[in-house]
Protein backbone atom coordinates (compact mmCIF):
# COMPACT_ATOMS: atom_id res chain seq x y z
CA UNK A 1 0.00 0.00 0.00
CA UNK A 2 3.04 2.59 1.13
CA UNK A 3 6.05 1.97 -0.59
CA UNK A 4 9.40 3.66 0.10
CA UNK A 5 12.32 3.51 -2.32
CA UNK A 6 16.01 4.97 -1.27
CA UNK A 7 14.31 7.80 0.72
CA UNK A 8 17.13 10.16 2.29
CA UNK A 9 16.85 13.06 4.06
CA UNK A 10 19.60 14.98 5.58
CA UNK A 11 19.60 18.43 7.44
CA UNK A 12 22.63 20.64 7.48
CA UNK A 13 25.44 17.66 7.73
CA UNK A 14 23.05 15.07 9.71
CA UNK A 15 21.32 12.51 7.34
CA UNK A 16 18.17 12.27 9.29
CA UNK A 17 16.97 9.33 7.03
CA UNK A 18 18.83 7.35 4.83
CA UNK A 19 18.50 5.44 1.74
CA UNK A 20 15.34 3.97 3.70
CA UNK A 21 13.65 0.97 1.99
CA UNK A 22 10.34 0.06 3.08
CA UNK A 23 6.61 -1.25 2.65
CA UNK A 24 3.52 -0.99 4.21
CA UNK A 25 0.84 -3.88 3.34
CA UNK A 26 -2.87 -3.28 3.27
CA UNK A 27 -4.35 -4.27 6.26
CA UNK A 28 -1.35 -4.61 8.53
CA UNK A 29 -0.43 -2.76 11.69
CA UNK A 30 3.46 -1.91 11.36
CA UNK A 31 5.21 -0.15 14.39
CA UNK A 32 8.35 2.33 13.94
CA UNK A 33 10.91 2.10 16.53
CA UNK A 34 14.21 3.52 17.22
CA UNK A 35 16.58 5.64 19.47
CA UNK A 36 15.69 9.20 19.90
CA UNK A 37 16.71 11.10 16.83
CA UNK A 38 16.82 7.94 14.59
CA UNK A 39 14.51 9.71 11.98
CA UNK A 40 11.39 8.54 12.86
CA UNK A 41 9.43 11.65 13.11
CA UNK A 42 11.38 12.68 9.94
CA UNK A 43 9.99 9.76 7.86
CA UNK A 44 6.61 10.90 8.73
CA UNK A 45 6.98 14.34 7.58
CA UNK A 46 8.14 12.56 4.35
CA UNK A 47 5.09 10.41 3.79
CA UNK A 48 2.70 13.12 4.68
CA UNK A 49 4.00 15.69 2.55
CA UNK A 50 6.07 18.13 4.99
CA UNK A 51 9.34 17.57 3.83
CA UNK A 52 10.58 16.82 0.33
CA UNK A 53 13.07 14.13 -0.01
CA UNK A 54 16.63 14.96 -1.39
CA UNK A 55 16.23 11.57 -2.96
CA UNK A 56 14.20 8.34 -3.02
CA UNK A 57 10.76 8.00 -4.08
CA UNK A 58 7.13 7.17 -2.42
CA UNK A 59 4.57 5.30 -3.97
CA UNK A 60 1.04 5.18 -2.37
CA UNK A 61 -1.72 2.58 -4.07
CA UNK A 62 0.78 2.25 -6.89
CA UNK A 63 0.75 6.20 -7.71
CA UNK A 64 3.98 8.00 -6.69
CA UNK A 65 3.71 10.94 -4.20
CA UNK A 66 7.39 11.97 -3.40
CA UNK A 67 7.37 15.75 -3.28
CA UNK A 68 3.30 16.20 -3.75
CA UNK A 69 2.22 18.89 -1.13
CA UNK A 70 0.50 17.33 2.42
CA UNK A 71 -3.02 18.52 1.13
CA UNK A 72 -2.96 16.06 -1.71
CA UNK A 73 -1.30 13.06 0.14
CA UNK A 74 -4.50 13.73 2.80
CA UNK A 75 -6.28 13.52 -0.16
CA UNK A 76 -5.33 10.19 -1.54
CA UNK A 77 -6.06 8.96 1.85
CA UNK A 78 -3.37 9.04 4.32
CA UNK A 79 -3.84 10.66 7.59
CA UNK A 80 -1.69 11.64 10.16
CA UNK A 81 -1.24 12.82 13.98
CA UNK A 82 1.52 15.23 15.47
CA UNK A 83 4.01 13.83 18.40
CA UNK A 84 2.95 16.63 20.09
CA UNK A 85 -1.10 17.29 19.48
CA UNK A 86 -1.59 20.37 17.47
CA UNK A 87 -5.77 21.16 17.85
CA UNK A 88 -7.26 23.93 16.37
CA UNK A 89 -7.33 25.93 19.66
CA UNK A 90 -10.15 28.17 18.63
CA UNK A 91 -11.94 25.77 17.02
CA UNK A 92 -14.56 23.38 19.30
CA UNK A 93 -13.95 19.80 19.41
CA UNK A 94 -16.52 19.42 17.02
CA UNK A 95 -15.36 21.92 15.05
CA UNK A 96 -12.07 20.45 14.67
CA UNK A 97 -13.01 17.18 13.38
CA UNK A 98 -16.01 18.50 11.20
CA UNK A 99 -13.26 20.43 9.21
CA UNK A 100 -11.64 17.30 8.36
CA UNK A 101 -15.14 15.56 7.45
CA UNK A 102 -15.59 19.00 4.71
CA UNK A 103 -12.38 18.89 3.30
CA UNK A 104 -11.90 15.33 3.66
CA UNK A 105 -12.65 11.91 0.90
CA UNK A 106 -16.12 11.77 2.23
CA UNK A 107 -17.71 13.91 -0.05
CA UNK A 108 -19.34 16.02 2.54
CA UNK A 109 -19.86 19.31 1.31
CA UNK A 110 -23.02 20.36 3.48
CA UNK A 111 -22.52 21.48 6.95
CA UNK A 112 -25.19 19.88 8.89
CA UNK A 113 -24.43 16.89 7.33
CA UNK A 114 -20.81 16.96 7.58
CA UNK A 115 -21.91 18.00 11.78
CA UNK A 116 -23.54 14.74 12.32
CA UNK A 117 -20.62 12.86 10.40
CA UNK A 118 -18.17 14.69 13.53
CA UNK A 119 -20.44 13.79 15.94
CA UNK A 120 -20.51 9.75 14.69
CA UNK A 121 -16.54 9.95 14.95
CA UNK A 122 -16.60 12.04 18.17
CA UNK A 123 -19.07 9.22 19.32
CA UNK A 124 -16.77 6.61 18.42
CA UNK A 125 -13.41 8.32 19.94
CA UNK A 126 -15.44 8.52 23.25
CA UNK A 127 -15.22 12.46 22.99
CA UNK A 128 -19.07 12.63 22.48
CA UNK A 129 -19.86 14.56 25.71
CA UNK A 130 -17.23 17.05 25.34
CA UNK A 131 -18.03 17.86 21.71
CA UNK A 132 -18.43 21.62 22.51
CA UNK A 133 -15.71 22.09 24.68
CA UNK A 134 -12.45 23.99 23.40
CA UNK A 135 -9.12 21.28 23.35
CA UNK A 136 -7.18 23.63 25.21
CA UNK A 137 -9.46 22.67 28.44
CA UNK A 138 -8.82 18.56 27.73
CA UNK A 139 -6.81 16.36 29.46
CA UNK A 140 -3.77 14.67 27.32
CA UNK A 141 -5.37 11.99 27.13
CA UNK A 142 -8.53 13.36 25.26
CA UNK A 143 -6.34 15.44 23.41
CA UNK A 144 -4.76 12.15 21.74
CA UNK A 145 -7.89 10.92 21.38
CA UNK A 146 -9.26 14.06 19.10
CA UNK A 147 -6.19 13.85 17.33
CA UNK A 148 -6.76 10.68 16.46
CA UNK A 149 -10.81 11.32 15.85
CA UNK A 150 -9.57 14.15 13.41
CA UNK A 151 -7.23 12.01 11.26
CA UNK A 152 -9.93 9.48 10.71
CA UNK A 153 -12.34 12.34 9.74
CA UNK A 154 -10.62 12.71 6.57
CA UNK A 155 -11.37 8.86 5.80
CA UNK A 156 -8.35 8.07 5.06
CA UNK A 157 -7.28 4.48 4.00
CA UNK A 158 -3.50 4.63 5.73
CA UNK A 159 -3.41 6.07 9.25
CA UNK A 160 0.43 7.38 10.49
CA UNK A 161 -0.13 8.09 14.48
CA UNK A 162 3.10 9.47 15.67
CA UNK A 163 3.83 8.18 19.76
CA UNK A 164 -0.18 8.73 20.17
CA UNK A 165 1.01 6.44 23.52
CA UNK A 166 3.90 8.87 24.52
CA UNK A 167 2.61 10.48 28.38
CA UNK A 168 -0.49 8.11 29.24
CA UNK A 169 -0.28 6.04 32.29
CA UNK A 170 -0.60 2.30 32.37
CA UNK A 171 -4.26 2.36 32.35
CA UNK A 172 -4.79 4.97 29.36
CA UNK A 173 -2.58 2.75 27.32
CA UNK A 174 -4.72 -0.20 27.72
CA UNK A 175 -7.44 1.72 26.74
CA UNK A 176 -5.78 3.12 23.85
CA UNK A 177 -4.68 -0.08 22.44
CA UNK A 178 -7.50 -1.58 22.63
CA UNK A 179 -8.84 1.67 20.71
CA UNK A 180 -6.21 1.23 17.91
CA UNK A 181 -7.56 -2.22 17.10
CA UNK A 182 -11.16 -0.94 17.34
CA UNK A 183 -11.00 1.88 14.64
CA UNK A 184 -8.51 -0.65 13.11
CA UNK A 185 -11.56 -2.51 12.74
CA UNK A 186 -14.35 0.11 12.20
CA UNK A 187 -12.75 2.49 9.54
CA UNK A 188 -11.19 -0.41 7.43
CA UNK A 189 -7.54 0.83 8.39
CA UNK A 190 -4.00 0.24 7.76
CA UNK A 191 -1.68 1.99 10.70
CA UNK A 192 2.16 2.88 10.39
CA UNK A 193 2.45 3.42 14.61
CA UNK A 194 5.87 5.41 15.66
CA UNK A 195 6.04 4.21 19.42
CA UNK A 196 8.14 4.33 22.33
CA UNK A 197 5.85 2.55 24.96
CA UNK A 198 7.23 -0.93 24.61
CA UNK A 199 4.02 -2.88 25.62
CA UNK A 200 1.92 -1.04 23.18
CA UNK A 201 4.00 -1.86 20.45
CA UNK A 202 4.22 -5.56 21.33
CA UNK A 203 0.78 -5.56 21.68
CA UNK A 204 -0.53 -4.20 18.55
CA UNK A 205 2.02 -4.55 15.98
CA UNK A 206 1.92 -7.46 13.30
CA UNK A 207 5.48 -6.22 12.13
CA UNK A 208 8.23 -4.08 13.40
CA UNK A 209 10.35 -1.18 11.59
CA UNK A 210 13.63 -0.80 13.33
CA UNK A 211 15.35 2.83 12.37
CA UNK A 212 18.70 3.92 13.79
CA UNK A 213 20.83 6.98 12.57
CA UNK A 214 17.85 7.26 9.59
CA UNK A 215 18.93 3.30 8.28
CA UNK A 216 17.16 0.74 8.91
CA UNK A 217 18.63 -1.70 11.03
CA UNK A 218 15.95 -4.64 11.71
CA UNK A 219 12.69 -5.71 10.18
CA UNK A 220 10.18 -8.83 11.84
CA UNK A 221 7.81 -9.94 14.00
CA UNK A 222 7.91 -8.01 17.72
CA UNK A 223 9.56 -10.99 19.20
CA UNK A 224 12.17 -11.36 16.97
CA UNK A 225 13.22 -7.56 16.64
CA UNK A 226 13.09 -6.75 20.58
CA UNK A 227 15.77 -10.03 20.35
CA UNK A 228 17.73 -8.67 17.55
CA UNK A 229 21.57 -7.80 18.34
CA UNK A 230 21.85 -4.88 16.49
CA UNK A 231 18.24 -3.48 18.11
CA UNK A 232 19.29 -4.28 21.51
CA UNK A 233 23.34 -2.66 21.11
CA UNK A 234 21.21 0.29 19.04
CA UNK A 235 19.24 0.72 22.83
CA UNK A 236 21.17 -0.14 25.41
CA UNK A 237 24.95 -0.39 23.94
CA UNK A 238 27.38 -3.15 22.77
CA UNK A 239 27.81 -4.16 26.01
CA UNK A 240 24.68 -5.93 26.63
CA UNK A 241 24.22 -8.15 23.31
CA UNK A 242 26.33 -10.78 25.00
CA UNK A 243 23.91 -11.10 27.60
CA UNK A 244 21.41 -12.34 25.12
CA UNK B 1 -31.11 37.37 16.37
CA UNK B 2 -33.59 38.52 18.70
CA UNK B 3 -36.82 40.14 16.74
CA UNK B 4 -37.22 43.37 18.36
CA UNK B 5 -32.91 43.67 16.97
CA UNK B 6 -34.22 42.29 13.82
CA UNK B 7 -36.98 45.17 13.40
CA UNK B 8 -34.55 47.79 14.37
CA UNK B 9 -32.25 47.21 11.52
CA UNK B 10 -34.90 46.58 9.21
CA UNK B 11 -35.81 50.05 10.52
CA UNK B 12 -32.55 51.61 10.19
CA UNK B 13 -32.04 49.95 6.60
CA UNK B 14 -35.31 51.15 5.19
CA UNK B 15 -34.68 54.38 7.04
CA UNK B 16 -31.10 54.84 5.12
CA UNK B 17 -32.58 54.03 1.82
CA UNK B 18 -35.15 56.77 1.98
CA UNK B 19 -32.87 59.37 3.59
CA UNK B 20 -31.15 60.85 0.57
CA UNK B 21 -34.64 62.18 -0.42
CA UNK B 22 -36.02 63.48 2.91
CA UNK B 23 -33.92 66.66 1.93
CA UNK B 24 -31.11 66.42 4.42
CA UNK B 25 -28.24 68.14 4.82
CA UNK B 26 -25.31 67.23 2.08
CA UNK B 27 -22.66 66.78 4.73
CA UNK B 28 -24.72 64.12 6.24
CA UNK B 29 -25.40 62.27 3.11
CA UNK B 30 -21.38 62.47 1.63
CA UNK B 31 -20.06 61.05 5.52
CA UNK B 32 -23.06 58.31 5.25
CA UNK B 33 -21.46 57.73 1.82
CA UNK B 34 -18.12 57.14 3.09
CA UNK B 35 -18.86 55.33 6.28
CA UNK B 36 -20.72 52.58 3.85
CA UNK B 37 -17.45 52.35 1.59
CA UNK B 38 -15.52 51.87 4.75
CA UNK B 39 -17.83 49.34 5.86
CA UNK B 40 -17.42 47.27 2.35
CA UNK B 41 -13.62 48.07 2.72
CA UNK B 42 -13.45 46.64 6.27
CA UNK B 43 -15.65 43.75 5.65
CA UNK B 44 -14.01 42.72 2.62
CA UNK B 45 -10.47 42.82 4.48
CA UNK B 46 -12.24 40.42 6.95
CA UNK B 47 -12.38 37.28 4.60
CA UNK B 48 -8.28 37.77 4.13
CA UNK B 49 -7.05 39.44 7.08
CA UNK B 50 -9.92 38.54 9.99
CA UNK B 51 -10.55 34.82 8.79
CA UNK B 52 -7.70 33.53 7.44
CA UNK B 53 -5.03 36.07 9.28
CA UNK B 54 -3.06 36.98 6.43
CA UNK B 55 -2.97 40.85 7.28
CA UNK B 56 -3.25 42.30 4.72
CA UNK B 57 -1.84 46.14 4.74
CA UNK B 58 -2.57 47.01 1.01
CA UNK B 59 -6.15 46.64 0.35
CA UNK B 60 -6.53 50.16 -0.29
CA UNK B 61 -4.90 49.60 -3.69
CA UNK B 62 -7.97 47.56 -4.50
CA UNK B 63 -9.81 51.05 -4.21
CA UNK B 64 -7.67 52.93 -6.19
CA UNK B 65 -7.73 49.87 -9.17
CA UNK B 66 -12.00 50.13 -9.09
CA UNK B 67 -11.33 53.79 -9.27
CA UNK B 68 -8.89 54.21 -12.07
CA UNK B 69 -10.77 50.94 -14.17
CA UNK B 70 -13.94 52.88 -14.20
CA UNK B 71 -12.32 56.45 -14.43
CA UNK B 72 -10.63 54.95 -18.09
CA UNK B 73 -13.75 53.07 -19.27
CA UNK B 74 -15.62 56.01 -18.60
CA UNK B 75 -13.46 58.57 -20.48
CA UNK B 76 -12.07 55.88 -23.52
CA UNK B 77 -15.04 54.57 -24.34
CA UNK B 78 -17.70 57.86 -24.21
CA UNK B 79 -19.85 55.55 -22.04
CA UNK B 80 -23.57 57.52 -20.91
CA UNK B 81 -22.44 58.32 -17.14
CA UNK B 82 -25.42 56.12 -15.92
CA UNK B 83 -23.49 53.21 -17.25
CA UNK B 84 -20.95 53.83 -14.35
CA UNK B 85 -23.53 52.12 -12.11
CA UNK B 86 -22.91 48.79 -14.68
CA UNK B 87 -19.27 49.57 -15.22
CA UNK B 88 -18.33 49.32 -11.25
CA UNK B 89 -18.49 45.76 -11.99
CA UNK B 90 -15.49 45.60 -14.66
CA UNK B 91 -13.90 47.49 -12.28
CA UNK B 92 -14.36 44.62 -8.79
CA UNK B 93 -13.03 42.23 -11.82
CA UNK B 94 -9.81 44.37 -12.69
CA UNK B 95 -9.43 44.46 -8.32
CA UNK B 96 -10.11 40.99 -8.46
CA UNK B 97 -7.49 40.16 -11.34
CA UNK B 98 -4.63 42.05 -9.77
CA UNK B 99 -5.39 40.41 -6.75
CA UNK B 100 -5.05 36.87 -8.38
CA UNK B 101 -1.86 37.88 -9.83
CA UNK B 102 -0.12 39.52 -6.51
CA UNK B 103 -1.70 36.69 -4.17
CA UNK B 104 -0.06 33.73 -5.79
CA UNK B 105 3.12 34.42 -4.83
CA UNK B 106 2.59 37.08 -1.62
CA UNK B 107 0.24 34.09 -0.17
CA UNK B 108 3.23 31.95 0.07
CA UNK B 109 4.64 34.64 2.36
CA UNK B 110 3.11 34.71 6.10
CA UNK B 111 2.89 36.54 8.97
CA UNK B 112 4.96 40.00 8.68
CA UNK B 113 6.11 39.04 5.69
CA UNK B 114 2.83 39.03 3.75
CA UNK B 115 1.60 42.17 5.74
CA UNK B 116 5.22 43.76 4.10
CA UNK B 117 4.80 42.73 0.59
CA UNK B 118 0.85 43.83 0.46
CA UNK B 119 2.11 47.52 1.96
CA UNK B 120 4.99 47.67 -0.68
CA UNK B 121 2.33 46.69 -3.16
CA UNK B 122 0.30 49.49 -2.06
CA UNK B 123 2.99 51.76 -1.94
CA UNK B 124 4.46 50.48 -5.76
CA UNK B 125 0.56 51.28 -7.13
CA UNK B 126 0.69 54.44 -5.99
CA UNK B 127 4.12 55.22 -7.46
CA UNK B 128 3.49 54.03 -10.70
CA UNK B 129 -0.13 55.68 -11.08
CA UNK B 130 1.53 59.06 -10.29
CA UNK B 131 4.04 58.22 -12.96
CA UNK B 132 2.01 56.93 -15.86
CA UNK B 133 0.75 59.76 -18.06
CA UNK B 134 -2.22 57.57 -19.54
CA UNK B 135 -3.28 57.35 -16.17
CA UNK B 136 -3.48 61.05 -15.57
CA UNK B 137 -0.18 60.81 -13.61
CA UNK B 138 0.32 63.67 -10.72
CA UNK B 139 -2.74 65.18 -12.64
CA UNK B 140 -5.31 62.65 -11.93
CA UNK B 141 -8.39 62.39 -13.93
CA UNK B 142 -11.62 64.21 -14.05
CA UNK B 143 -14.57 61.86 -15.08
CA UNK B 144 -17.68 63.17 -17.32
CA UNK B 145 -20.47 65.07 -15.29
CA UNK B 146 -23.47 63.18 -15.06
CA UNK B 147 -25.48 65.31 -17.00
CA UNK B 148 -28.05 65.00 -14.36
CA UNK B 149 -29.05 66.97 -11.52
CA UNK B 150 -26.74 66.95 -8.25
CA UNK B 151 -28.50 66.18 -6.21
CA UNK B 152 -30.23 63.64 -8.02
CA UNK B 153 -26.59 61.78 -9.00
CA UNK B 154 -25.48 62.06 -5.00
CA UNK B 155 -29.07 60.34 -4.35
CA UNK B 156 -28.38 57.67 -6.77
CA UNK B 157 -24.86 56.92 -5.38
CA UNK B 158 -25.50 56.89 -2.10
CA UNK B 159 -28.21 54.31 -2.87
CA UNK B 160 -26.40 52.30 -4.93
CA UNK B 161 -22.76 51.99 -2.09
CA UNK B 162 -25.87 51.40 0.37
CA UNK B 163 -26.62 48.15 -1.86
CA UNK B 164 -22.89 46.74 -1.85
CA UNK B 165 -22.67 47.24 1.44
CA UNK B 166 -25.48 45.10 1.56
CA UNK B 167 -24.34 42.36 -0.75
CA UNK B 168 -20.32 42.44 1.13
CA UNK B 169 -22.18 41.96 4.32
CA UNK B 170 -24.47 39.09 3.37
CA UNK B 171 -21.78 37.48 1.17
CA UNK B 172 -19.28 37.86 4.02
CA UNK B 173 -21.81 35.98 6.85
CA UNK B 174 -22.30 33.43 4.70
CA UNK B 175 -19.20 33.25 3.82
CA UNK B 176 -18.43 32.75 8.03
CA UNK B 177 -20.30 29.81 8.62
CA UNK B 178 -19.23 28.36 5.67
CA UNK B 179 -16.79 25.23 4.53
CA UNK B 180 -15.40 27.77 2.77
CA UNK B 181 -15.23 30.07 6.20
CA UNK B 182 -14.06 26.85 8.14
CA UNK B 183 -11.10 26.35 5.76
CA UNK B 184 -9.86 29.91 6.08
CA UNK B 185 -10.43 29.83 9.95
CA UNK B 186 -8.55 26.85 10.09
CA UNK B 187 -5.75 28.26 8.18
CA UNK B 188 -5.39 31.08 10.33
CA UNK B 189 -5.23 28.28 13.39
CA UNK B 190 -2.65 26.23 12.59
CA UNK B 191 -1.79 26.35 8.38
CA UNK B 192 -0.15 22.92 8.34
CA UNK B 193 -2.65 20.88 10.46
CA UNK B 194 -5.17 22.49 7.96
CA UNK B 195 -3.38 20.79 5.09
CA UNK B 196 -3.20 17.54 6.85
CA UNK B 197 -6.92 17.45 7.10
CA UNK B 198 -7.09 18.31 3.09
CA UNK B 199 -8.03 21.64 3.05
CA UNK B 200 -6.05 22.82 -0.08
CA UNK B 201 -4.85 25.85 1.67
CA UNK B 202 -2.92 27.73 -1.48
CA UNK B 203 -6.48 27.68 -3.04
CA UNK B 204 -9.07 28.51 -0.38
CA UNK B 205 -6.86 31.63 0.57
CA UNK B 206 -6.19 32.95 -2.83
CA UNK B 207 -9.98 32.57 -3.33
CA UNK B 208 -10.64 34.60 -0.11
CA UNK B 209 -8.17 37.32 -0.99
CA UNK B 210 -9.28 37.53 -4.66
CA UNK B 211 -13.01 37.70 -3.37
CA UNK B 212 -11.88 40.65 -0.90
CA UNK B 213 -10.63 42.47 -3.83
CA UNK B 214 -13.65 41.94 -6.11
CA UNK B 215 -15.68 44.74 -3.49
CA UNK B 216 -13.29 47.33 -2.88
CA UNK B 217 -13.45 47.43 -6.86
CA UNK B 218 -16.43 47.93 -7.34
CA UNK B 219 -16.37 50.19 -4.38
CA UNK B 220 -13.46 51.95 -5.96
CA UNK B 221 -15.83 52.33 -9.01
CA UNK B 222 -18.65 53.92 -7.38
CA UNK B 223 -16.39 56.20 -5.53
CA UNK B 224 -14.30 57.54 -8.80
CA UNK B 225 -17.61 58.89 -9.58
CA UNK B 226 -18.92 60.31 -6.79
CA UNK B 227 -15.77 62.41 -6.31
CA UNK B 228 -15.99 63.48 -10.54
CA UNK B 229 -12.29 63.59 -9.77
CA UNK B 230 -9.60 61.01 -8.81
CA UNK B 231 -5.78 61.42 -8.04
CA UNK B 232 -3.30 59.33 -6.54
CA UNK B 233 -3.35 60.39 -3.68
CA UNK B 234 -7.24 60.46 -3.24
CA UNK B 235 -7.89 57.14 -4.32
CA UNK B 236 -4.37 55.16 -4.11
CA UNK B 237 -3.65 56.52 -0.21
CA UNK B 238 -1.54 54.31 2.32
CA UNK B 239 -3.73 55.63 4.67
CA UNK B 240 -6.73 54.30 3.13
CA UNK B 241 -4.82 50.61 3.39
CA UNK B 242 -3.61 51.22 6.84
CA UNK B 243 -7.54 52.51 8.39
CA UNK B 244 -9.46 49.45 6.58
CA UNK B 245 -7.03 47.43 8.85
CA UNK B 246 -7.67 49.15 11.65
CA UNK B 247 -11.68 49.34 11.80
CA UNK B 248 -11.64 45.74 11.32
CA UNK B 249 -9.62 44.97 13.89
CA UNK B 250 -10.79 47.86 15.84
CA UNK B 251 -14.58 46.09 15.55
CA UNK B 252 -13.25 42.21 15.82
CA UNK B 253 -12.11 40.22 13.01
CA UNK B 254 -13.63 37.14 13.72
CA UNK B 255 -16.62 37.98 11.99
CA UNK B 256 -18.85 39.74 9.49
CA UNK B 257 -19.75 41.59 12.68
CA UNK B 258 -16.90 43.71 13.86
CA UNK B 259 -15.89 45.66 10.84
CA UNK B 260 -19.33 46.87 10.55
CA UNK B 261 -19.14 47.79 14.36
CA UNK B 262 -15.47 48.99 13.43
CA UNK B 263 -16.10 51.29 10.35
CA UNK B 264 -18.93 52.72 11.83
CA UNK B 265 -17.61 53.78 15.05
CA UNK B 266 -14.34 54.67 13.55
CA UNK B 267 -15.39 56.99 11.21
CA UNK B 268 -18.13 58.67 13.61
CA UNK B 269 -15.89 58.77 16.64
CA UNK B 270 -13.25 60.86 13.84
CA UNK B 271 -15.66 62.87 12.70
CA UNK B 272 -16.83 63.89 16.35
CA UNK B 273 -13.21 64.92 17.47
CA UNK B 274 -12.42 66.83 14.42
CA UNK B 275 -15.61 68.66 15.34
CA UNK B 276 -14.89 69.89 18.69
CA UNK B 277 -11.05 69.76 18.53
CA UNK B 278 -8.32 70.96 16.69
CA UNK B 279 -7.29 68.12 14.23
CA UNK B 280 -3.51 67.76 15.79
CA UNK B 281 -5.50 66.72 19.15
CA UNK B 282 -7.81 64.36 17.25
CA UNK B 283 -5.08 62.32 15.39
CA UNK B 284 -3.74 61.91 18.81
CA UNK B 285 -6.71 61.24 20.95
CA UNK B 286 -7.66 58.50 17.91
CA UNK B 287 -4.14 56.78 18.30
CA UNK B 288 -4.55 56.39 21.99
CA UNK B 289 -7.74 55.12 21.74
CA UNK B 290 -6.65 52.92 19.31
CA UNK B 291 -3.66 51.47 21.33
CA UNK B 292 -5.53 50.87 24.40
CA UNK B 293 -8.45 49.01 22.51
CA UNK B 294 -5.50 46.48 21.07
CA UNK B 295 -4.07 46.64 24.64
CA UNK B 296 -7.52 45.60 26.23
CA UNK B 297 -9.83 44.02 23.25
CA UNK B 298 -7.08 42.68 21.23
CA UNK B 299 -10.48 40.90 19.43
CA UNK B 300 -12.21 43.69 18.93
CA UNK B 301 -15.10 45.80 20.25
CA UNK B 302 -17.57 42.84 19.67
CA UNK B 303 -15.30 40.27 22.02
CA UNK B 304 -16.45 42.69 24.77
CA UNK B 305 -20.03 41.65 24.10
CA UNK B 306 -19.94 38.05 23.16
CA UNK B 307 -17.28 37.04 26.14
CA UNK B 308 -14.38 35.14 25.31
CA UNK B 309 -14.56 31.60 23.80
CA UNK B 310 -11.42 29.68 24.83
CA UNK B 311 -10.77 29.54 28.14
CA UNK B 312 -7.17 29.24 29.42
CA UNK B 313 -5.63 25.55 29.99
Amino acid sequence: MLKGIGLTKSFGGLRAVSSLDFEIRAGEIVGLIGPNGSGKTTLFNLISGFYRPDAGRLFFKGKEITGKPPYVIARLGIGRTFQIVRPLPDFTLIENVRIAVLYGRSGTRDMREATERAEEILQVSGLAEKRHRYPLNLALEDRKRLEIARALAIDPDLLLLDEVFAGLNEKEIEKAVTFTFEIKRRFNLTIFMVEHVMKAIMGTCDRIIVLHHGAKIAEGLPEEVARHPDVVSAYLGKGYVARL
Amino acid sequence: MKPYLKSLLFLAVAGAFALPWLSPPVYFVSLLFVVFMYVVLAESWVLIGGFAGYLSFGHGAFLGIGAYTTALLMNHFHLSPLYVLVSALPAGAAAACVAAVIGYPALRLRGPYFALITLCFAFVMELAVKNLDFLGGPEGLWLKAMGIEVGLARGIFFEVMLVLMLVTVLVVRRVESSRFGAGLKAIKEDEEVAQTLCVDTPRVKLSAFILSAFFPGVAGGLYAYYLSYIHPETVFNIDISILIVLMALFGGGSSYVGPIVGAISLSLVNELLSAFLKAEYARVIYGLLFVVLILYLPDGVISFFRGRKSGAG
